[in-house]
């Protein structure tokens, strides 16, 4: 210790107190925003379970008894399984066809040199800058011109226009980091381009695959204005159509709502567990070697 | 039977200068052909034009007699080791190693078998379930070899596949390659900018410039006997050293006299220097041949060139001496306990039979007697 001192060394046994600090504050950082992000679903999941007029009295008091019933005046008479049923076939169907010819889309735009290759890239890229919703109205015409509207096809349609530039996009800067030399030494092993593209890009891109899939699952699955535009049939409406139908001009049943809330936030928490890792990978990529 | 001619192949982009200009190029039956030369000379992107994947702007590629100009890479029979060694990232090292036999529909018991026995050769057999991440710089580059080997080809491509390696571990894998070329007897083409790798894996060496070859022979061939300044300067470290001078005639015949400066020129034949007669010519010796004692330059006529150190570079083996003349630097090897000190003004002696000389304008060599070295090395070459 006192040869430490003598040399004005730091003893490596003790913890400095500047890092005590800072690890301190940083726990406390830490601390204040998982209470701000995590407080506002606890109060949404304790108002699931309690009645609105239970809500009207206490705005935050601890659910007693709890009301479990209301997830299934939700689900079964509330038509939430339909609903439910409906933003699956849609979302699951757009992400799909979003994510497969995105990712084909972004590996032609990164690996092959054809004439207007930039130009291709530079349109989509001024679709992501534009606001969506002035499309909305050219958008309801079409469909009704091609009787698509109020359909579940012409809303999955509407969602893979919208969201297939920005996956291009993310894909292509990611595809783009691929060295070339694996596409030679595929085509030295004898694969073909789609070959390559199925057993090379696909399994090396599913860091940002993965991240370009979950970020389109939770944008479509909350998706509420182009549904509430282009849905007007009770039977094909949406989870976030369908939670809309709790609030009224006079009475919003809160409880109702939380509840409804609670049951479509589900798949995205499922898919965010799911594909978490992967989500992470995708978003670091590049960042650390 | 696995023979490679480029017959005048060219490479050029658009309408730029061509990248690979009228490459004449006869690689033999199991021969190492070396392509060096410095970055930007096309000689990588000769390799990838014999690998089909760079399309031939103009000229024949035929391997085994059969034209390939406008066959696929993958139809070519040709295995190719990256310099970046292009492993798949997701596969293991054996899916790595199996992955070109699946596409040609090997039957899985043989696929195993060449696997196992690349494994085995290249000392991989513990590493097979690993991903390339989890291996070494070396033993990337072995799997890199091993994927090549198992596909038997008739040609094997390598473009650089040392230089991500450091010091140690390329003469290690250097001496590998060398061992596995024995051993398969096969045509490989090997890309390279390093003259040491060229000079000691080489059965011959294709030396480009500026998209063209400047000279191909059997690697002391080459550097004993330099077609041009370009090679004489490329091979050899230190390089060359070249001087200009007036070439004059004296009574004994043609020399080169200019200050501390004077060379006999006894390889060339008074018809040969005629036309250079009072012209300035390149002049150059190799710091090999340059030495303080006058008596270990040899018996016959000796040259001279005296100036004043400024840089000695003890290597341990040997020293290097830079010396300081009129006509320009002159780097000279010398004995490992030379007491040259920076400013001593220092004679150095070459055996006139080891000077060469080369066109001013062209840069080409003047035709002589070949030196001692280069005969030796041209009669090995041609064993």
């Amino acid at each position: 210790m006192a040869l430490f001192s003598m040399l004005g060394a730091r003893d490596p046994g003790a913890t400095p107190l500047p890092r005590l600090f800072a690890r301190g504050g940083l726990a406390l950082v830490i601390g204040a925003y998982t209470i701000y992000t995590l407080g506002p679903f606890l109060w949404l999941a304790s108002m699931s379970v309690r009645t609105t007029g239970e809500i009207s009295l206490d705005h935050y008091a601890w659910p007693s008894p709890f009301h479990w019933e209301q997830f299934r005046i939700a689900w079964v008479d509330s038509n939430f399984a339909t609903y439910f049923w409906n933003s699956t076939l849609v979302v699951v169907g757009a992400v799909a066809v979003v994510t497969l010819v995105g990712a084909a889309a972004a590996h032609a735009l990164a690996r092959y040199r054809f004439k207007g290759n930039r130009l291709i890239y530079a349109v989509l890229f001024s679709s992501i800058i534009f606001p969506p919703q002035i499309t909305l109205i050219s958008l309801y015409q079409i469909l009704v011109d091609y009787n698509l509207y109020n359909s579940l096809l012409g809303l999955t349609l509407v969602y893979i226009s919208l969201q297939l530039p920005l996956t291009v996009y993310l894909l292509e800067g990611f595809f783009a980091r691929i060295p070339q030399d694996l596409f030679d030494a595929a085509k030295m092993d004898g694969y073909g381009d789609i070959e390559i593209f199925r057993r090379i890009v696909l399994p090396i891109g599913m860091p940002a695959i993965a991240t370009t899939l979950i970020l389109n699952f939770i944008q479509l699955w909350n998706e509420f204005l182009f549904a509430v535009v282009l849905i007007t049939d009770p039977d094909k409406r949406t989870l976030p159509i369908g939670i809309r139908a709790f609030m009224g001009d006079h009475f919003q049943d809160i409880g109702m709502i939380a509840a409804g809330v609670m049951i479509s936030v589900v798949p995205v928490i499922l898919a965010y567990i799911f594909f978490s890792e992967k989500l992470i990978r995708g978003m670091t990529a590049g960042a650390v070697k | 039977m696995s023979v490679v001619i480029l017959d005048k192949l060219c490479k050029r982009y658009g309408t730029s200068q061509y990248a690979v200009d009228h490459v004449d190029l006869h690689i033999r039956d199991g021969e190492f052909m070396v392509l060096l030369g410095p970055s930007g000379c096309g000689k990588s992107t000769t390799l990838r034009m014999v690998a089909g994947l760079e399309t031939i702007s103009a000229g024949t590629l035929s391997i085994d007699g059969r034209v390939v100009n406008n066959v696929a890479a993958k139809d070519r029979d040709i295995a190719m080791v990256f310099q970046s060694y292009a492993l798949y990232p997701h596969m293991s090292v054996g899916e790595n190693l199996a992955f070109g036999l699946r596409r040609r529909k090997v039957n899985a018991a043989e696929i195993e078998r060449r696997v196992k026995e690349a494994a085995d050769i290249l000392g991989l057999g513990a590493l097979l379930a690993r991903k390339p991440s989890a291996l070494s710089g070396g033993q990337r580059q072995r799997v890199a070899l091993g994927r090549a080997m198992v596909r038997e080809p008739m040609v094997f491509l390598f473009d650089e596949p040392l230089s991500n390696l450091d010091a140690a571990l390329r003469v290690n894998t250097r001496n590998e390659l060398i061992k596995q070329h024995h051993r398969l007897g096969s045509t490989m083409i090997y890309v390279t900018h390093d003259q040491v790798e060229a000079m000691t894996m080489g059965t011959r060496i294709c030396v480009m410039n500026g998209g063209k070859v400047a000279q191909i022979g059997a690697p002391l061939e080459v550097y004993w006997e330099p077609a041009d300044t370009f090679v004489a300067r490329f091979l050899g470290s230190p390089p060359m050293n070249l001087f200009t001078a007036p070439l004059r005639g004296g009574p004994d015949g043609f020399l080169l006299d200019e200050g501390p400066f004077h060379a006999p020129l006894i390889r060339w034949s008074a018809a040969a220097l005629a036309p250079y007669a009072d012209r300035k010519i390149t002049f150059g010796v190799r710091a090999e041949d340059l030495h303080l004692d006058p008596a270990a330059a040899g018996e016959g006529l000796r040259g001279r060139i005296r100036g004043k150190a400024f840089a000695i570079e003890p290597l341990g083996a040997e020293t290097l001496v830079v010396l300081e003349t009129p006509l320009g630097e002159c780097t000279a090897r010398l004995p490992r306990n030379v007491t040259v000190r920076p400013g001593d003004e220092v004679d150095l002696a070459f055996a006139a039979s080891a000077a060469y000389l080369f066109d001013v304008e062209t840069g080409r060599a003047i035709p002589g007697e070949r030196t001692a070295q280069g005969a030796l090395a041209a009669a090995r070459g041609l064993q």
